[in-house]
């Protein structure tokens, strides 16, 4: 059983608040949704919508035809109309003017009923969340607006939903942060705000620089003072760092950068997704030094890849960045799943105030004193050479890569961070099998032998250039012709995809 | 120390090493610095405390973290005027509205030395440089001022050649519980070397000032050819 339901209207008119309180629901019955934010980039007016899948099995994805348009007005008819498949349903303001700013909870009393979920529970998360004055009886008359359509039987399943910026948020809390650091940029500010929501009653503390590149440093003397930081950014905020990963390099301050991507260049497309900052995730920063790229694929691995990437950057003086996007970071995924425990991370090296600590910029002596001299210089970028060699033995702990789908198969695709929910959905059932890769510095040796085993592979991300067939080629100097690319800024489809993969066998 | 010192024989940045080294001696476990990049940075491997040796233009913000992190320690940040008047202008302008309690050393030259001799923000209209052969065109920025309009608390003008009230500024700046915004003046015998003319021109604050007064006296000087040169605290609440 799958269902896809459209919910439109304009910013502001609550649209992305009632999709979330539905979803909740829906979840609760045992149900796995999915629910995708769809906004530009403005704050009243415009259009904003929410697509909800829903299905009686995990699901990390929506689709491109609708079962039902939940319209808050007549723009969501017009621009969503055409893909409403045949005998779906549409439920529109029109009934509900009078209502005003309760449309939108009138509408979500209605869809109640044509999904057959008793009323009472969206009265009662109603009263918890959204109480405004009319609320209830909005949702009566929606409600009684309607006749059931399908009959959504509450089923045994233990799901609850998370959005990738909650993950991160969780991660971070279980690695026992300090700091966090950041300057407003979309979407990465989902944790900002979150953090801070919880920063009053949590041990840490949150605050929003005067920019980008105040807020790296000042993170990176926390660090050198002792303490566990985040930074969080986007990619025209993580461009304005990237001297400070350096300075990360030569230092080895520990440093855990969340990158969340949207797509470039330039200011690009600001509200929606792409996967295009794996090249700068990889590379950004002067001179050579070892540093540590992992892409979460959900919001589970959001929360334990977090814990890795401190834990690492804390355990090698050396830099982390959790690379995410707009897609993982602001759509909120459901799962059954409970995430690993997380790893303790101690400090355990000299801080200033208890003893005498240098950090410097500059090649330097074992006491952090300044040296031009150029055995010393050698044989410190072989140090840093030989910490990357140390680190890549560590994540070896760690899943770098994880294998989904037919394992037998001869088929292959490999992905990587938001892509992987969809592809799972678009292989469903397929001869497919799924290599994620998780780890994208250091990269695992089993992405050449998967390869090596598969008679087809193909390579699907989300950029134009094929940023991870092109990693891929330079480590094991495999090119892989056949890729499915997407940049148009919005997120992979899960039945276009497997309508594309159907083409490649 | 082992570390050999680089400045050139003569430079006017002794003076304020000898300075802070009075300031922390016995206390070294209790101090931490930053500085940046340029002639004045290299106080960082001369002084036997903890410290970061930051990027050109960013010591301030790292100050501020280790502050944040650890409230306990006295942090030092020092830095150019390149460093800070050019690259780490917007830093500055931050921390005199965050008013964290910490304290800036501005090693004020009025000129890039360790680049070798371009114009800075502080530097005189006319300066004639490889980089200016024409002269310099733009007005001189007048740090007081800009710090005096940012609402810093504690503004201070020291002098290398006035090596005694230098100290007692510095050891004023530190105590001041809030941001402390030290400039120096601070001669490069090499490619800016205004000595005489500070020699000449500068005069001591003897009094404490109430706000419109301090701003008067920060006017006297523009960091051009007129007026007098106040050197002591402008003002400090």
């Amino acid at each position: 059983m799958r269902l896809n339901l459209l919910i439109g209207g304009q910013a502001g008119q609550g649209v992305n608040k009632i999709s979330d309180i539905i979803t909740n629901i829906i979840m609760k019955q045992g149900y796995f949704t999915f629910n995708y934010r769809d906004y530009p980039s403005l704050i009243r007016g415009g259009h904003n919508f929410n697509v909800i899948s829903i299905s009686d099995e995990r699901i990390g994805s929506f689709e491109s035809k609708l079962d039902g348009i939940i319209a808050l007005n007549e723009k969501t008819l017009q621009l969503h109309k055409n893909k409403l498949k045949k005998g779906g349903f549409i439920l529109t303001f029109k009934e509900f003017e009078d209502l005003g700013k309760n449309i939108n909870i009138s509408l979500a009393g209605a869809l109640m009923k044509v999904l057959g979920i008793d009323k009472k529970l969206l009265i009662e998360k109603l009263k918890e969340e959204l109480y405004v004055k009319g609320a209830v009886s909005a949702a009566e008359k929606g409600y009684q607006s309607q006749e059931v359509r399908f009959k959504l039987k509450k089923l045994n399943n233990k799901v609850s939903g998370m959005t990738g910026t909650q993950g991160i948020v969780q991660g971070a809390i279980n690695s026992g942060i300090d700091f966090y650091f950041a300057y407003p940029m979309t979407p990465a500010t989902g944790v900002l705000h979150e953090l801070a929501g919880k920063a009053k009653k949590g041990r840490f503390k949150v605050f929003q620089s005067g920019n980008e590149i105040e807020a790296v440093n000042a993170a990176l003397g926390a660090s050198f003072a002792g303490a566990r930081v985040m930074v969080g950014t986007s990619g025209g905020g993580f461009d304005l760092m990237t001297e400070a990963l350096s300075f990360q390099g030569q230092s080895e301050i520990p440093l855990t950068i969340y990158l969340a991507s949207r797509p470039g260049p330039g200011t690009g497309v600001p509200t929606y997704t792409a996967q295009s900052d794996l090249d700068i995730a990889l590379r950004g920063g002067h001179g050579e030094f070892p540093r540590v790229v992992i892409a979460p694929g959900d919001p589970t691995e959001c929360i334990e890849k977090t814990n890795e990437a401190i834990y690492l950057a804390e355990k090698f003086g050396a830099l982390s960045v959790i690379l995410s996007d707009k897609h993982l970071a602001e759509s909120e995924f459901s799962s059954d799943r409970k995430p690993n425990k997380p790893l303790q991370i101690e400090i355990k090296r000299k801080i200033p105030g208890k003893s005498i600590v240098k950090a410097s910029g500059y090649e330097h002596l074992f006491n952090g004193d300044t040296t031009e001299n150029a055995e010393i210089t050698r044989k410190n970028a072989e140090k840093r050479l030989k910490k990357y060699e140390e680190i890549k033995k560590e994540v070896k702990k760690f899943e770098m890569v994880k294998v989904f789908g037919n394992k037998n198969s001869k088929n292959l695709i490999i992905g990587w961070g938001s892509s992987k929910t969809v592809i799972l959905d678009a292989i469903s059932g397929l001869d497919w099998k799924f290599l994620q890769v998780l780890y994208l510095k250091p990269l695992s040796d089993e992405i050449k032998k998967e390869m090596e085993k598969a008679r087809k592979v193909v390579v699907v991300e989300g950029n134009v250039t094929g940023q991870l067939g092109r990693l891929i080629r330079e480590k094991t100097g495999i090119k892989i012709e056949n890729r499915i690319l997407k940049y148009d800024s919005r997120p992979f489809l899960s039945d276009k995809l497997r309508e594309e993969l159907k083409k490649k066998k | 120390m082992t570390t050999q010192i680089t400045w050139c024989p003569g430079c006017t940045n002794f003076a304020i090493l000898n300075a802070v080294k009075n300031i922390i001696k016995g206390k070294e476990k209790e101090f931490a610095i930053t500085t940046g990049i340029g002639c004045h940075g290299k106080i960082y491997d001369y002084l036997d405390t903890s410290g970061v040796y930051c990027l050109h233009g960013r010591t301030l913000p790292v100050a501020f973290g280790i502050k944040m992190a650890r409230p306990e320690l006295k942090v030092m940040a020092f830095s150019g005027d390149g460093d800070i008047y050019a690259e780490g202008i917007s830093h500055l302008i931050h921390m005199f509205r965050y008013d964290a309690d910490l304290t800036l050393v501005v090693h004020d030259n009025r000129v890039f030395s360790l680049t070798t001799g371009q114009p800075t923000p502080t530097t005189e209209k006319g300066f004639k440089s490889k980089a200016s052969p024409q002269g310099v065109k733009e007005k001189p920025l007048n740090p007081i001022k800009l710090a005096l309009a940012s609402g810093c608390k504690f503004v201070a003008r020291a002098s290398t050649l006035h090596p005694q009230q230098l100290q007692e500024i510095l050891e004023r700046a530190v105590e001041h519980k809030g941001f402390s915004f030290v400039e120096i003046l601070q001669p490069c015998i090499i490619f800016h070397n205004d000595s005489e003319m500070i020699k000449k021109k500068a005069y001591k604050i003897e009094k404490k000032l109430p706000y419109k007064e301090a701003w008067e006296k920060a006017c006297e000087w523009d960091y051009d050819d007129g007026g007098k040169i106040p050197i002591g605290i402008f003002y400090e609440v």
